[in-house]
Order: C-alpha cells, then sequence, then structure tokens
C-alpha cells in the first residue's frame, strides 16, 4: 500500500450515444411553455377570490409544485425518454393505466391548447399590437386589423395559421426549432423586462389618465376606468375585501395552471443531452420553476406598484364579471395590453407585442413536441397504429403524428371559436386533465423503488435516501398530496374548473375522454392480440433473476 | 413438428423471436434476454452485436482500508465492504468493467492504452465466457436457443468465448444458421467506420462483400431474418448526430448554432434489403434511433438501447411463411 489516489476510469475506442437539446435549452423551454407573459392568475384570481393575495398565492402554487418537480427531477433521470409521462405512469402502473390517463388527460386535451394558443396570439398578441400601434401613431388601418383579429373570424384564421406554422417548423427537423427557441426566448425576456418597467415607472394615479385615453383612443370611451370600476362594484367587486386565507390558497391552483408546466421537457427526454444526469435535470425543472415563480412574483408587485388593487380588480372584472366596461378594444385587460397603455411609443408597443406573439407560437409548438412524442411512444408500443410511430427518413422527425395533431386540432379550433358555450362546457376540464396527469405521475415517482425496482436502483438519484426511505418516494408522496388538493379544486371549487357551470356536462366530457382512451387500448391490445402478441410485453419488466 | 418445434409454416404458428441487441457488457440486462425466452413466451432469442461494455473502473484500495474509485466523474470512497459490494453491482448493471488493484497497479495501467486494452478485452472474455455458460444453463430442457453475435464494438479476441457454444447457444457471427423449418438467420456484426475508430469497422463495400458471400448461400432470402448489426443507410433507423472525429473523444458538429444529425448507417445493407426483400431486417447500433421502417415489402426494426439504466430494449417478432405477422417493441 502506499499514498491515496483520485482513480480515473479506463475508456477504450467504442461507439457512444449523443443527444441534441442542451440542458439550458430545455430549461427555455419550460420556462416559455409556462406561458410567464400570460399569467392567467393576475385576470382571474383578484375577482374569484377576493380578499386574496397573489404574491402569496403564487408563493403557494411554487411550494405545492416543488415536490413534484423534484420528484420528475427523479423519474426523468430514471427514464430519461421521448413521451416522458407515458413512460413514467406505464412503467409503475402498467399500460392500460398509463396509456389511458396519457393519451386521454394530455394528448387529447392539449387538442384545447391548440385551438387556446391560438386565441391567445389573436386576442393577446396581434390585437393588442395592432390597437396600441393605431394609438400611438394614429393609423387606422392598424386599428381595423386589430379589432379584426378579435373576431371570431379573425382568431379562427390566426389559430389555423399559428398551427399550420408551428407544423412545418417542426416538421422540417427539431432542430430548427430549437434554433427558434433562442429568438422567442431573448423577444419574450425583452418584452417581459418592458412590461415590468412601465409598471414600475408609473402610478396608480398617473395609470388611470394613460388608461383613460387609451381606451378613448380605441374604443371612444370617456372616462374609461371610472365606468369600469363602477361597473365592477355594481357586478358585485368588493374593492376593498378583507385579507381572504382561503382565497389565497385558491390562487394557487390557478397559478399553477402556469407552474405546472416546469415539468414538461420530459416529453422530449429522449433529445435532452445528458439528460440522466441529476443536476441537469434539477436546473431543467426546478430551476425553471423557480425562475418562472420569481417572475410571477416580480410582475404581481410590479403590477400593483404601478396600477394598483384597484386597476387589478377593474381588469379581473373583465374576465371573471364579464364586465364589459374593463375590456378595451374587446380584450381582456391582461398585463400587455395594460402595458401598452401607458407608452406613447410605437417601438415599445411593439417590442411588447412581438414578445406576446412570439410566446403564443411558442405555446402551440410546446403541443405539437409534448404530444407527438407521446403518440411516438405509444405507436412504438403499440398501442396506437405504427403509423404514428414513423420517423420521416427525410426530415427525421416523427411526420405523420404531427399531420395527424395537426388535422385533430382544427375542429377544436373551430369549436373554441364558433361555439358559444364551448370554454364554459367542453373546455372546462382541461385544467383537471393535465394536472391529474402530473398528480399521478408523482405519485408514479413515489412508487418507482416498489414498482421498478432494478429500474430505480441503476438511476443516480437512487442513493438519495432519507434513513431508509427513498427521497423520491417523499417527494413523490408530497407532490401527490399537493397536486391532488389542487386537482380536487378543479373538480369541486365553483371558482375553478369543472364546477363552475354546476352542469354534469363538464364532468362527463372529462370521463368520456377517459371512456375514449381506454377504448383505443382495448382496440388495440385486440389488434396485437390477433398476431400473436401482447401489448402488455411493451412494459412489463423482465426479472433479471 | 419440426426440429425446433415449430412449424413456421403459412397455417401453422409462427416462430416467435426475441431481438435485442447494444447491451454492452450489461450483467443484468444480459439476464433479462435470458429470461426474455419465458418472460415473453418466445422460440428463440436472437442477440444483434455489442456484447462488450465500454468502461473501465480501477477500485482502488486505500492506504485507510477502504477503497477509491471514480464513476460519471464523481469520486466515491467506500470505507465497508458493504458498500463495495454495492458499488460493484452498481457497476455490472452500467455495463462496467472492474478490478481491484493497489496504487502502484493503477499506476502501471495509467496512460497505458495497450495495457488498459488487454485488460479490457481480459475482463470482457471472461464475462462473455460466463454468459455463454449461464445461457446453456438457463435454457437447457427447453426448446429455446439463443444466438449470440458481435457488433462493431466486439474485438475478436473477445468474441472467441462464442466458441465454447454447446447446445442452446449459438454462435451466429457471420453464418447462415435456422431458426426452424423454413426461416434462416443471416448474421452479420459489422459496421460502417464510425468517429470512435471501433474494432469491427468495415467499408461499405466490404460490408456489401460479406453480405453477398453469405446470401450466395441462401436459398430462398425472402424466408431469410436478416440480423445486420448495421442499420440501413438514411432509414430513420441510423439517425444520430453526426461528431468531429479530429478530437478525442469525438463532438457533436454544430453549424449555426446547432448540432447536425445525419444517418449513420450502410447503403449495402439498405441495398440488400432492397434487393433480397428477406422476412425481417433487425438492426441495432444506433442506440437513440429506436423504431420501424420498409424497404418494399420488408419491415426493418432497430429496437434501440437503454442497457445504461438496467432497461432491456427488444422486439418481439413473429415469421410466419417468410412474413412478419406481428411485432411488439418491449422495454423490459
Amino acid at each position: 500500500m502506499a499514498e491515496a489516489v483520485a482513480p480515473q476510469v479506463f475508456t477504450r475506442r467504442a461507439s457512444g450515444l449523443v443527444r441534441v437539446m442542451s440542458p439550458y435549452s430545455a430549461f427555455i423551454y419550460n420556462i416559455l411553455t409556462m406561458g410567464v407573459i400570460f399569467p392567467w392568475t393576475y385576470l382571474w384570481a383578484p375577482t374569484a377570490f377576493q380578499g386574496s393575495n397573489l404574491v402569496l398565492g403564487i408563493v403557494f402554487a411554487f411550494v405545492f409544485e416543488l415536490p413534484i418537480a423534484l420528484a420528475y427531477a427523479w423519474l426523468a433521470t430514471a427514464l430519461p425518454r421521448s413521451g416522458g409521462d407515458y413512460v413514467f405512469q406505464s412503467r409503475v402502473f402498467g399500460g392500460g393505466f398509463g396509456f389511458t390517463v396519457v393519451f386521454a388527460f394530455f394528448v387529447v386535451w392539449i387538442l384545447q391548447w391548440v385551438a387556446l394558443s391560438g386565441w391567445l396570439l389573436a386576442a393577446l398578441g396581434i390585437a393588442p399590437t395592432f390597437l396600441g400601434l393605431g394609438v400611438t401613431t394614429n393609423i387606422h388601418a392598424f386599428t381595423t386589423i386589430g379589432t379584426w383579429a378579435a373576431t371570431s373570424n379573425g382568431i379562427i384564421i390566426i389559430s389555423l395559421a399559428n398551427a399550420a406554422i408551428a407544423l412545418v417548423l417542426l416538421v422540417s427537423g427539431f432542430r430548427n426549432y430549437v434554433r427558434f427557441q433562442y429568438v422567442m426566448w431573448y423577444a419574450i425576456l425583452l418584452s417581459f423586462g418592458i412590461v415590468l418597467l412601465l409598471f414600475l415607472t408609473t402610478n396608480p394615479a398617473a395609470f388611470h389618465t394613460k388608461i383613460n385615453s387609451f381606451a378613448g383612443a380605441i374604443d371612444g370611451v370617456k372616462n374609461f376606468f371610472g365606468q369600469a370600476k363602477a361597473a365592477a362594484a355594481a357586478g358585485g367587486v368588493n374593492f376593498n375585501p378583507p385579507f381572504f386565507l382561503f382565497g389565497t390558497l385558491m390562487v394557487a391552483p390557478i397559478a399553477w395552471t402556469s407552474l405546472q408546466w416546469a415539468t414538461y421537457s420530459v416529453e422530449q427526454g429522449g433529445e435532452i443531452k445528458n439528460a440522466h444526469v441529476f443536476r441537469n435535470q434539477l436546473f431543467i425543472i426546478v430551476g425553471s420553476l423557480a425562475a418562472t415563480a420569481g417572475l410571477l412574483v416580480l410582475l404581481a408587485v410590479a403590477m400593483n406598484h404601478g396600477i394598483g388593487g384597484d386597476g387589478i380588480r377593474v381588469a379581473s372584472s373583465g374576465y371573471w364579471y364579464a364586465n364589459g366596461k374593463a375590456l378595451i378594444g374587446g380584450g381582456y385587460m391582461f398585463p400587455n395590453l395594460i402595458a401598452m397603455g401607458l407608452t406613447s411609443s410605437p417601438i415599445i408597443v411593439a417590442i411588447i407585442g412581438v414578445g406576446f406573439i412570439l410566446n403564443s407560437f411558442q405555446i402551440v409548438c410546446n403541443c405539437y413536441i409534448g404530444c407527438t412524442r407521446i403518440m411516438v411512444a405509444q405507436g412504438l408500443d403499440g398501442l396506437l397504429p405504427d403509423w404514428f410511430s414513423r420517423v420521416s427518413a427525410r426530415w427525421k422527425t416523427p411526420v405523420n403524428a404531427h399531420v395527424a395533431y395537426f388535422v385533430a386540432a382544427i375542429p377544436v379550433i373551430f369549436g373554441f371559436n364558433k361555439i358559444g358555450d364551448w370554454s364554459t362546457k367542453w373546455a372546462l376540464g382541461i385544467t383537471f386533465a393535465n394536472g391529474a396527469v402530473m398528480t399521478l405521475s408523482a405519485l408514479a415517482a413515489a412508487l418507482l423503488p416498489y414498482r421498478a425496482k432494478k429500474l430505480y436502483e441503476a438511476s443516480p438519484g437512487a442513493k438519495y435516501r432519507f434513513g431508509k426511505t427513498p427521497m423520491v418516494t417523499i417527494f413523490g408522496t408530497l407532490g401527490f398530496l399537493f397536486g391532488a388538493f389542487m386537482v380536487g379544486a378543479f373538480l369541486f371549487v365553483k371558482g375553478l374548473g369543472l364546477a363552475y357551470t354546476a352542469s354534469a356536462f363538464p364532468y362527463v366530457i372529462v370521463i368520456g375522454t377517459a371512456v375514449f382512451g381506454l377504448i383505443v387500448y382495448f382496440i388495440m391490445k385486440q389488434v396485437k392480440a390477433s398476431k400473436g402478441i401482447k401489448v402488455e410485453y411493451a412494459f412489463a419488466e423482465i426479472p433479471p433473476e | 413438428m419440426g426440429l425446433f418445434g415449430k412449424q413456421g409454416s403459412p397455417k401453422g404458428e409462427p416462430t416467435r423471436l426475441f431481438y435485442a441487441c447494444d447491451i454492452h457488457g450489461s450483467e443484468p440486462t444480459y439476464r433479462k434476454f435470458l429470461n426474455a425466452a419465458k418472460f415473453y413466451d418466445v422460440d428463440s432469442l436472437v442477440f444483434g452485436g455489442d456484447l462488450m461494455g465500454k468502461l473501465l473502473v480501477p477500485i482502488v484500495r486505500d492506504v485507510d482500508g477502504g477503497w477509491r474509485a471514480g464513476l460519471h466523474g464523481q469520486k466515491h470512497h467506500l470505507t465497508t465492504p458493504e458498500e463495495l459490494a454495492e458499488f460493484k453491482k452498481r457497476l455490472d448493471t452500467l455495463g462496467f468493467y472492474w478490478f481491484e488493484c493497489d496504487p502502484d497497479v493503477y499506476h502501471w495501467y495509467e496512460g497505458h492504452q495497450d495495457r488498459i486494452d488487454q485488460k479490457f478485452d481480459e475482463l470482457a472474455k471472461a464475462r462473455l465466457g460466463e454468459w455463454v455458460e449461464l445461457a446453456e444453463e438457463r435454457l437447457a430442457g427447453t426448446h429455446v436457443r439463443v444466438y449470440l453475435c458481435g457488433g462493431n464494438d466486439d474485438t475478436d479476441e473477445v468474441l472467441t468465448a462464442l466458441d465454447d457454444a454447446q447446445d442452446r447457444v449459438v454462435n451466429c457471427e457471420n453464418r447462415i444458421v435456422p431458426i426452424d423449418d423454413e426461416h434462416v438467420l443471416v448474421t452479420v456484426g459489422y459496421s460502417t467506420p464510425t468517429p470512435w475508430e471501433t474494432p469491427r469497422e468495415r467499408t461499405d463495400e466490404e460490408i456489401g462483400e460479406v453480405i453477398g458471400k453469405l446470401l450466395a448461400e441462401v436459398s430462398d432470402p425472402s424466408k431469410a431474418v436478416f440480423n445486420f448489426h448495421c442499420p440501413p443507410l438514411d432509414s430513420s433507423l441510423d439517425t444520430c448526430l453526426k461528431l468531429d472525429a479530429s478530437v478525442w473523444p469525438p463532438t457533436p458538429v454544430i453549424e449555426n448554432g446547432q448540432p447536425v444529425y445525419y444517418g449513420a448507417g450502410s447503403q449495402a445493407v439498405g441495398d440488400a434489403l432492397d434487393a433480397y426483400q428477406p422476412t425481417v431486417g433487425l438492426h441495432g447500433h444506433i442506440h437513440e434511433s429506436r423504431g420501424a421502417t420498409k424497404f418494399g415489402r420488408t419491415p426493418a426494426f432497430n429496437p434501440g438501447s437503454e442497457y445504461g439504466e438496467g432497461v432491456l430494449r427488444g422486439l418481439i417478432v413473429a415469421v410466419r411463411g417468410g412474413e412478419v405477422v406481428g411485432h411488439q417493441f418491449t422495454s423490459g
């Protein structure tokens, strides 16, 4: 024996696996997917739960999402594969369960997001940008375009174009998307920074004057803010509400509709470089969660400083109380529209608008990216026809899955914009459905060491324990409980999701999609069985001994 | 009843094959491969090459009585025999070879690639020998045979361990062997040149010649199962990042700020699938390019590989009368 050495591994010349998306790109992807510049929280929570504290609610959402995000970091390193949630759940719970839940509640329900992202692009990106440009340049054509973009036909055409352009970009190669994502990232950061700056450099009194002038130029209305506030008060908005703790807790599920997407990069885990490295997944998932929560808090603080509690409540009343007096150019007072009203510079308006337009476009891209990866994984497992899993030799992308998803989105886009009660009947389940997938994946993480023992033992996270209990089980259990709380809120709280109309219809739609998923599963199972193949083989772990 | 217990005729039960490849020394993955016969109820186990592991971990005895080793860029200081056993088990799962040594032995190897390569061959050959024995033992008394061959990452020296095959194990390297009464397995383990300059690379022309020679002995190529380690060129089964071979280790080629993808397969393999229209093409080599495609009537598959996670990725193929009647990717 001699001195202590720090031995290195020896290697030989052997081929190796290399992946494409850098952890930084995946980090950006998650932040953009969380849609930091579409914070529904500010429009929804202040009047749905009067007296709630926005900042505290966002912090609650962060705290509730944190164990879910940590649990995902374990799953993503143990199973760094494309099709993330489907792979996790099918591995731990079995193929029938994993397929049904992820196909029904992600692949089917995210079609609503394709339609919604088109609406975001039209109503929150193009419409306010052109309205703002119309006001700041006095060019009427801009106002006309902005007004058209907010009509149902305008939204449908813009939504179809949005989905078609995303289809072409993604089919042409994932690397092209990754490259364009940097453009979107910096444009969105700039846009968000300017919005923050505008809020931080104004005060409520100045806001009243400027927003009156802005709305007057667009709609010809006088004393816009005073009228909107009066209408909100008449509609039931309390402008001096006492602090409401339960309401603040209920802000968390709303903020969670943004923050829950911190885990979405797992759907393309097979394409992320060094996806099996623990610190990379912590950076990608937990890092993006913390960064987005921080930005949301910052925006809440800035808005409170710039437009005050009254301004926030008036903006919210336009959405939650359908207060028509609180709309500008027919659109809700999202932070970007308010910020545009605070400036007289068309350049600033254009910069803000481009950020929102690009983030809307990114959202439709991430719908395609995540869901087509899931469809490819399900196709390879034999639970969807092989056609879905084919990767084009020319483009090296799953072209068939992309085209299928585009075609499936078309009727949803029309329904979303042409059926009057679509959002209160057909689309209400989306917050529940998407949240349920993530909550069940947290449970899958908790059970991973017991239901997929060998897989877990080979994973880098296996060395982290609290006493004898695997850390992933602790975080997964906490995540499942927190997720169940929020998903339960979407199910039963009137101000959130399914209980909004007190009708059974939205529940039937959710159950219907689950039944649809089950039917697809059993049909594919029978088709495979007729060829002498059991689909269960796709998930069952072979005992090594 | 035919020699292998299955008819494989147009009217009979299909012959069910389980195919996997690129397990790179992973002990649990190989054990899963053997158990796949019973688990998936198949008639044959076909391996598509790349048996050897890629890393060798020296576990150096420490002055304080413990052990030190490196893994995944982290330093490990093992203080108890239990920790040591757990660490070795993890290395086996990952497909890494290991040996215990004193610091002076470690220094003897350090920086001497020829000595390291020799140690690799020694340990890999021993492990492959154990694997052949294990297969004979586990499949004894069944009708199942396991067909083993090398890939581009395996050295010829290590593959000599396959010569010890007796009853249940078939060394199918560069051979034509029957898998039922009417289908034959044609195996070629070479790949086209890679940036890694691995031991068994051949030019496309050389691979074409090897395939041509083998197929000359096959009376009905439509009833041949091609077990070619290298996938066909630009087929979607061979997509990977383009690497710059002028540096070591090779690094991704970046153009306009983005890595470049390309097809790393073999034109000769694609030409053979087109020309001979076999029953099926089974391929591996590119771990990240799991998928299926078609060459005329012939389906071709690459099940991919995740041996490092202890996961056995594979493919069940049911063949009858020179056709694939069903297939299923697996992830066990």
